[in-house]
C-alpha cells in the first residue's frame, strides 16, 4: 500500500483573539480556545498507480488532508504512512519521494527565471546534472516550457506558471503526486494541456496521483477513483460509474412521436417509474431512473403510447451528481 | 546529505535570495542606505549619552561603548544569517511555511536564507564602536591585544544566544500566530537593556537577563573579565555554555512547535 490513512482526525485550536492594548500578549496567555474539527476520522488506502480524485465543497477538509499526507500538518490523532514511512517522523525522507503542487501557491522563486528554480530544486533534492538535464528535456517537451524558460516567474501567465510548477514537482522523479487544485483559474487550453500531462504521468510512468479539484471534468477525464469528503468525513469512495449509480439521478428522455400519442391515465402512470416533465405537440419529455427501470423497458413503455420517431437520452451531468453528494 | 552539502545548499539559497532582491536594485540600495542612516542616528544618540554621563556606575565611556558594540555585532551576525526567523510571523499568517515543509531539508535551514540581508550600516557602526572602545582601552593599558580575539569569540557565542532567543520567541507563534509584541520584549527590549551594565537594574531584572533571557552572557558577563579582569577566564566557557544550552533548548522547542503548525486556509 502506497498511501495509508487510518482514523485521522485534525483539530484546529485558535486562541480567542483579545482586543485592545497588548492584544498579542494577552492572547498568548489566554486559556480560551476555539476548537474546530477540520477532519474527523478519515481512513483510506491508495495503491501504487492509482489516480484518485478527492472532491468536496470548500472547507470540507481536502487541503487539510493533503497537508497531513505531505507532512505539513500533524494530525491530532490517527495513523498516516506513505510508502511505509510516517511523514511526520521521517518528513525529509518522505518528501523526497513526493511531488506536491498547491495551485494557489507557487514553489518557484518568484523573481528569478524559471530555469533557475530548477537548478536550485535539483540541488535541494540531490538530482545530479545528467538526470536533471534528461528530465527537464522530457518535461519541457511534455509541458512546452521552452517558450518561457528565461522569463521570471512573476511574469508568467497562470497557465505557464502552473506548468512550470508541475515540472518543478516532477524534477526529482517522485512516485507520488499530491495536487491541490492544479487547474484552478485556468482557461480551457491550459486545463487541457495539464490534464494530458497528468494522464501520461499516470498511464505511461505509473505515478500515483491524488488530486483535489472543483472542476468535475478533471475528475471525469482523469480519475479512476473518486473520494468525496464533506464536513471532514469521507462520504463516498469508489469509481465514477458506481458513484453515478449510487446517487441515481434520473435520465432525461425526449421522445418525438409520429403523429399523435396517448399518455396513459394518471392512475396508471403513477404505477410506472416514469414521470412526465412536459408535453408539447408531438414531443414529450420524461425522466426515468435507470436504477428502477432499464432502458429497454422504458423504450417499450414509450412505444406503447404512440409511434416513435426519435428518442434522445441524456445522462445526468457529473456536476449535478456531485451537487447531490455534497 | 552531509554537512558540507548542507552548507553549500545554504550558500546557494543565500545567493538566490540576493539575486532575487537585486531584481529591484533601486529598492535594495535605498533600503540599505536608509538602514545605515537609522543606525548612524542611533549611534549619535549613544554618543550623546556617553559624552554627557561619561561613566555609568563605575563603567567608563569606553566600556559602555564596548558593551554596545558587542551587542550590535552579535545581533548583526544573527540577523544576517537568519533574518527570517525573526519574521516567522509572516510565514505563519500566510501559510507560506507549507512550501518550506515540503522541502527535503531541515525547515530552519530552508527558512533562514529566504531573505538574506546585507547589514552594512550595522557592521560599520558596530565595527567603529568596537575599534574606538578597544583602542581607547588599549592605549590606556586597560586591555591588551588578546582582547581582540576574545571579543570576536564572544560576538559569535553572543549571536548564538540571540538567535536562540529569537527562535524560541518565534516558535511561540505556532500557538499565537502573532509574535511581534512578544519580540519587542524578548529581542528588542532585552537587547537594549544589556547595552548598559547589568548592575544598573533591579535584582529581579538582572537575574532575568542572565537566566530566562540570557542576553547578559552576550556582552556583560564576558566583558567583566575581558575589560576588568573580574571573575576569570571561565567566562568564555560560561558564554559558550549559555549559547549551547539556549540553542539546544530552543531547537527542541522549535521541533515541538512545528508539530502545532496550523497553516492557513486556501
Amino acid at each position: 500500500m502506497m498511501i495509508h490513512m487510518k482514523n485521522i482526525r485534525k483539530e484546529f485550536k485558535t486562541p480567542v483573539v483579545r482586543e485592545g492594548r497588548f492584544s498579542g500578549l494577552r492572547t498568548l496567555f489566554s486559556r480560551e480556545y476555539i476548537t474546530k474539527e477540520a477532519v474527523r476520522g478519515i481512513s483510506f488506502e491508495i495503491d501504487r498507480g492509482e489516480f484518485v480524485g478527492y472532491i468536496g465543497p470548500n472547507g470540507a477538509g481536502k487541503s487539510t488532508t493533503i497537508k497531513m499526507l505531505s507532512g505539513i500538518l500533524h494530525p491530532t490523532s490517527g495513523e498516516v504512512s506513505i510508502g511505509g514511512l510516517n511523514p511526520h517522523v521521517d518528513r525529509r525522507k518522505v518528501v523526497k519521494g513526493l511531488g506536491v503542487v498547491f495551485g494557489q501557491r507557487s514553489q518557484l522563486w518568484w523573481d528569478l527565471p524559471v530555469k533557475d528554480s530548477y537548478d536550485i530544486l535539483a540541488k535541494m533534492y540531490s538530482v545530479d546534472d545528467i538526470d536533471k538535464r534528461r528530465r527537464l528535456g522530457q518535461l519541457s517537451e511534455l509541458l512546452d516550457l521552452q517558450a518561457f524558460w528565461d522569463t521570471p516567474v512573476r511574469k508568467l501567465s497562470l497557465g505557464q506558471r502552473m506548468r512550470s510548477d508541475l515540472a518543478a514537482a516532477m524534477l526529482h522523479d517522485p512516485e507520488i503526486l499530491f495536487l491541490d487544485e492544479p487547474t484552478i483559474g485556468l482557461d480551457v487550453n491550459a486545463k487541457r494541456s495539464i490534464r494530458e500531462f497528468l494522464a501520461r504521468l499516470n498511464q505511461e510512468f505509473g505515478k500515483t496521483i491524488l488530486l483535489t479539484t472543483h472542476d468535475m471534468d478533471d475528475i471525469e477525464q482523469l480519475c479512476s477513483r473518486v473520494m468525496v469528503i464533506n464536513h471532514g468525513a469521507v462520504t463516498y469512495d469508489g469509481s465514477i460509474p458506481s458513484l453515478r449509480e449510487t446517487i441515481g439521478l434520473p435520465t432525461l428522455i425526449t421522445v418525438t412521436y409520429r403523429g399523435t400519442f396517448q399518455v396513459p391515465a394518471a392512475s396508471d402512470l403513477a404505477q410506472l417509474p416514469i414521470s412526465i416533465i412536459s408535453a408539447e405537440g408531438s414531443t414529450i419529455k420524461v425522466t426515468a431512473n435507470r436504477r428502477e427501470i432499464n432502458t429497454l423497458e422504458v423504450m417499450k413503455k414509450l412505444g406503447e403510447w404512440g409511434e416513435l420517431d426519435d428518442i434522445e437520452m441524456k445522462d445526468p451531468d457529473f456536476e449535478e451528481i456531485i451537487h447531490k453528494v455534497y | 546529505m552531509n554537512h558540507k552539502a548542507w552548507i553549500s545548499l545554504y550558500g546557494l539559497l543565500i545567493r538566490t535570495s540576493i539575486r532575487s532582491r537585486m531584481q529591484y536594485k533601486f529598492n535594495f540600495i535605498l533600503a540599505s542606505f536608509l538602514a545605515a542612516l537609522i543606525q548612524i542616528s542611533e549611534f549619535l544618540m549613544v554618543a550623546i549619552v556617553l559624552h554627557k554621563f561619561g561613566a555609568i556606575q563605575g563603567w567608563s565611556m569606553y566600556e559602555i561603548g564596548y558593551l554596545f558594540a558587542v551587542m550590535i555585532l552579535s545581533k548583526t551576525l544573527y540577523r544576517t544569517l537568519a533574518d527570517e526567523v525573526h519574521h516567522l510571523e509572516k510565514y505563519l499568517v500566510t501559510g507560506d511555511l507549507d512550501q518550506l515543509l515540503t522541502r527535503p531539508m531541515p525547515v530552519l535551514l530552508a527558512l533562514m536564507p529566504q531573505n538574506f540581508r546585507i547589514m552594512l550600516g550595522e557592521v560599520l557602526q558596530g565595527g567603529f564602536l568596537l575599534i574606538w572602545s578597544l583602542g581607547g582601552m588599549m592605549a590606556a593599558g586597560q586591555t591588551g591585544w588578546e582582547a581582540i580575539p576574545q571579543s570576536l569569540y564572544i560576538i559569535v557565542t553572543g549571536s548564538i544566544i540571540l538567535f536562540s532567543i529569537g527562535l524560541a520567541t518565534a516558535t511561540l507563534g505556532f500557538w499565537t500566530t502573532r509574535i511581534s509584541e512578544l519580540q519587542n520584549i524578548t529581542e528588542d527590549a532585552a537587547g537594549t537593556a544589556v547595552r548598559y551594565p547589568l548592575t544598573l537594574y533591579p535584582k529581579w531584572m538582572s537575574t532575568l537577563l542572565l537566566t530566562l533571557l540570557p542576553v547578559g552572557f552576550v556582552n556583560y558577563v564576558p566583558s567583566l573579565y575581558i575589560l576588568r579582569g573580574e571573575l576569570g577566564p571561565w567566562v568564555f566557557a560560561a558564554a559558550a555554555a549559555a549559547a549551547g544550552i539556549s540553542l539546544a533548548l530552543s531547537l527542541r522547542f522549535w521541533k515541538y512547535g512545528i508539530t502545532k503548525y496550523q497553516s492557513a486556509g486556501s
